[in-house]
């Protein structure tokens, strides 16, 4: 397993949990708005505004995810060296962008 | 639409531009970073997080309110577009923003001056929120002009 020791264990599990949620931020996006009368009202539903509940969903997940792979390997947090944690984490966030951008660009 | 309304968004971009310059502050800071100017670099982190909350919540409040009517008019108007693909995508990528700025106190509490991977992780953060940060500001001029060309007679 990579060296992880000259970032920090939350510096790591919230990278990681970023890059996840932005890309589920993505696909969310996809399916609320490919499932109109099922997903999309569901969620108009919970909180009265489908946005509301997205970006709920997205913040939870985030603190949530977060919290978790701080917790992984007996609580010493996810292994991962930092340059890997820094692609995956750019990557994330452009991939997640590009997919909300290159989606609109299409349907909209 | 009221003036008080029309203050609310002029409130939202205001924590949006400041939420910008603080990043840009903070990319410069840590292209300088010594022990002397850590704790500026904690704390101007955090204030990018503040802004950008501050940002998110009331231009949130706003956009669930009242862009009801301002969507309708731009609809109708010669850049339907501008709600289309500009808005939709924004108020889907701006929530990435939300999720770096939050993230950023966090990878900005290690000892920058001493630790080179947490530094570049700090300024490729900062990066990405000034680079989405001027886009997301771009993508609302766009939005306000077309509601703009929306209300002119055709």
């Amino acid at each position: 397993m990579a060296n992880t020791d000259s970032l920090g264990k939350y510096t790591v599990s919230y990278a990681l949990s970023l890059a996840v949620v932005s890309v589920l931020n993505a696909l969310l996006v996809i399916v609320k708005e490919s499932s109109e009368d099922t997903v999309l009202a569901w969620m108009k539903r919970l909180t009265g505004h489908h946005w509301i509940t997205h970006g709920i969903f997205v913040v939870v997940a985030f603190v949530a995810l977060g919290w978790l792979f701080s917790r992984a390997n007996g609580g010493r947090g996810m292994q991962i060296s930092a340059s890997r944690l820094l692609s995956l984490l750019v990557g994330a966030v452009v991939v997640g962008g590009a997919v909300i951008a290159g989606f609109y660009l299409i349907e909209g | 639409m009221t003036g008080g309304v029309e203050g609310l968004m002029m409130v939202h971009v205001l924590f949006g531009m400041l939420c910008i310059v603080a990043a840009v502050w903070v990319f410069v800071d840590v292209l300088n970073v010594s022990e002397a100017n850590l704790a500026r670099i904690r704390l101007m982190s955090m204030a990018v997080a503040v802004f950008m909350w501050l940002a998110y919540l009331i231009g949130g409040y706003w956009y669930v309110t009242y862009y009801a009517a301002d969507k309708a008019v731009i609809l109708k108007g010669a850049w339907p577009w501008a709600h289309n693909f500009f808005m939709e995508m924004k108020e889907h990528v701006v929530l990435l923003l939300v999720l770096l700025t939050t993230y950023l106190p966090i990878a900005a509490a290690g000892n920058l001056a001493a630790n080179k991977s947490a530094r570049t992780l700090v300024l490729w953060v900062v990066g990405l929120i000034a680079l989405i940060g001027v886009a997301m500001d771009g993508s609302g001029a766009i939005i306000g002009v077309g509601a703009k060309i929306g209300l002119m007679p055709h």
